[in-house]
């Protein structure tokens, strides 16, 4: 009998939170990964700042009395007072609250912050007892194993959840592409290219495994388009060039076009192509304001980024080409055949169209150049795909919500008994939930 | 120190980097074309125009043609045609290699662009950007070779003082061609300035300016 309660999926990542249950279409909450406590930032400042994990636990779980320790010395009833998500952005605008954001470069750096964030996630917005539900969790690629003890004796010891499982977030990522119909069977071999606020990372997977050696990261992502908005907005003088306002340009009106000379001569022959965008204020004035080229220049810094930035100037196909060449030689052709998009700043009109187009232009050219310096030999070709599905937005949640639904998820779980048993090494090594033979 | 791999190995260590890779900015067609005339290293190309100069003038457009439907591959295609699309691209980028003399013609035009949006103010009728831009295309202006000519790293001076001067005509009658054409861009239908055209004012391709 499976008295199933549904997993709970939770998707912590450096921006937002995504939480939701297994099996549902998009998470049942999405709000940003920030806390705001009664303490201000003095105390945020000291305890972000030491790395060492075991300090930064809660005293009870670390056992020792903590006279010194910052929290420990109060854990009296102002330690209830917090907020999480927009209610903490909220608070913190007044007085007496100050935010903090417990994940930095998608690692957990407050564990603190994040086991009251946790917390409120699991009682105030969930509403479940953790007793009754296994919980899938996700980690960055490459996260330190002790993060992940850390994050385990947090969850059966403070929650006394019924069961774990961490997945890589590429991982998930790569299985919430089984959506589209392009892909067909199933594999979780792939590039993944996860683009979110901050940064933007290429991360090869191979059968499941992350290939750590050849994860690239750019520093181009949905923040910088939306300065580049902003600066274009600024040039033309505009009313209204606020950074809200740009990123509402940003997500409304953007797109990725084949080519920026041909798409100016086409916004010259279309004048239509040229939009208004009404900006109301809090006070209930609306300005009008033009949308004019930064509809493509602004998705185009991915493409050729000298348009943005001085420093970095390799174009993302270049980057995701170099990350497939410096992958093992026998999955490259698994790695082309299979690159899938996630994250927000993916989702622009056309994107993944012009990904390909690139990519399949890189790898044309090396092996045309290969096939006349073998004098004559043949390639048989290699195939570029790049995978848009309709999950894209929250593609490691969707993805752990599709496989934390399979009746044989709860198998490849870590249990309360077992934790008790063996202790938090036990969730150093997880089975490969998706990989061959499930189903 | 050789390297541990058979020759025959090693280039596929290495793959060529991709063409994309080098030079992200637009380049000029006509680097394509062959025997272009070149003073120093600037080329003499035909220009469809009816300024007086050296240039050979191509065919006049069709009636009822704009100068923004010309395509490439029409006869009277020319250089600032080619300028002008060009320009709202190549203005945004930093690096530029020049492949040609032909290249050198996109990068002056390009700069000289840069000039004119500067001297049409947002506030300008037609009749008053119009004035204001022929000013500065007949504007004394420097030649490749001239103390004040910002470029002379990359355009080499003009043999002698004959070549000089019809370097001088040619240049002068691209700059009054390309003025013509650009106000015709920026007030379309009479209506103007178009602002986001104006917008580039302040964009310095290759962080250089005339």
């Amino acid at each position: 009998m499976a008295s199933q309660t549904p997993a709970v999926v939770m998707d912590n990542g450096t921006g937002y939170s995504k939480l939701g249950f297994a099996g549902n279409d998009s998470p049942s909450f999405v709000f940003p990964t920030a806390i705001a406590t009664k303490a201000g930032a003095g105390s945020a400042g000291s305890s972000t700042g030491s790395r060492p994990a075991v300090s930064n636990k809660p005293s009870f779980l670390s056992g020792n009395a903590g006279a010194s320790s910052h929290l420990s010395g109060k854990r009296g009833t102002e330690d209830l007072d917090f907020f999480i998500g927009d209610e903490a952005l909220a608070a913190g605008n007044g007085p007496g609250y100050g935010v903090n954001y417990p994940i930095r470069h998608g690692q957990i750096e407050n564990w603190d912050y994040m086991e009251r964030f946790w917390s409120n996630s699991i009682f105030k917005y969930l509403r479940v007892e953790p007793e009754d539900h296994y919980f899938l969790l996700t980690e960055p690629p490459l996260n330190p194993p002790e993060n992940r003890e850390n994050t385990a004796e947090i969850m059966f010891e403070s929650f006394n959840c019924a069961g774990l499982y961490i997945a890589v977030q590429a991982v998930l990522a790569l299985a919430a592409s089984w959506t589209s119909s392009k892909v067909t069977d199933r594999s979780l071999t792939g590039t993944v290219i996860d683009s979110g606020d901050g940064v933007t990372h290429v991360i090869p997977v191979a059968e499941g495994y992350v290939i750590g050696s050849s994860i690239k990261s750019i520093p181009i992502a949905g923040r910088d388009i939306t300065y580049f908005v902003q600066s274009l907005l600024r040039d033309r003088g505009e009313p209204d060039s606020s950074l809200k306002t740009a990123e509402k340009v940003k997500e409304e009106y953007c797109y990725v076009s084949p080519d920026i000379v041909k798409e100016f001569a086409r916004y010259d022959r279309e004048p239509d192509r040229l939009l208004k965008h009404t900006v109301t204020s809090p006070n209930g004035r609306s300005i009008q304001i033009d949308v004019g080229y930064e509809r493509f220049l602004a998705p185009e810094i991915f493409f050729n980024p000298e348009i943005y930035s001085s420093d970095f100037l390799t174009p993302l196909p270049n980057v995701v080409d170099g990350v497939i060449q410096s992958s093992p030689i026998d999955v490259r052709r698994g790695l082309y055949k299979n690159i899938v998009l996630s994250g927000g700043s993916t989702l622009y009109k056309d994107f993944g169209r012009r990904l390909q187009r690139d990519i399949r232009h890189l790898v044309d050219a090396r092996i045309r150049a290969s096939e006349a310096r073998s004098g004559g030999a043949r390639s048989g070709g290699l195939d570029v795909a790049v995978v848009t599905h309709k999950r894209q937005r929250h593609g490691p949640w969707f993805g752990g919500s599709l496989l934390g639904q399979t009746p044989e998820f709860r198998s490849y779980c870590h249990t309360k008994a077992e934790y008790d048993e063996i202790g938090p090494s036990i969730v150093r090594r997880f089975a490969l939930l998706g990989g061959p033979g499930s189903s | 120190m050789t390297s541990p791999l058979p020759e025959r190995l090693d280039h596929l260590q290495l793959p060529p980097p991709s063409p994309h890779f080098i030079m992200p900015a637009y380049h000029s067609i006509f680097l394509e074309d062959r025997d272009v005339p070149v003073i120093g290293n600037f080329p003499i190309l035909p220009l469809r125009t009816r300024t007086r100069g050296p240039a050979y003038t191509l065919p006049t457009l069709p009636p009822n043609t704009l100068d923004i439907d010309v395509s490439p591959d029409s006869e009277s295609y020319d250089c600032v045609d080619e300028i002008l699309s060009l320009f709202r691209a190549n203005v945004l980028f930093r690096n530029f290699e020049i492949n040609g003399p032909a290249d050198r013609m996109l990068i002056y035009g390009t700069l000289f662009v840069s000039e004119c949006l500067g001297k049409v103010k947002p506030i300008m009728s037609a009749r008053d950007a119009e004035k204001a831009l022929i000013n500065a295309a007949l504007d004394n202006f420097a030649i490749p070779g001239d103390v004040s000519f910002p470029l002379n790293q990359a355009f080499e001076p003009p043999r002698d003082r004959q070549d000089a001067e019809s370097l001088r005509a040619y240049i002068s009658q691209v700059r009054q061609e390309t003025a013509m054409r650009l106000h015709a861009r920026l007030y379309p239908g009479g209506e103007g300035p178009s602002k986001f055209w104006l917008s580039f004012t302040k964009r310095k391709f290759m962080g250089k300016s005339l």
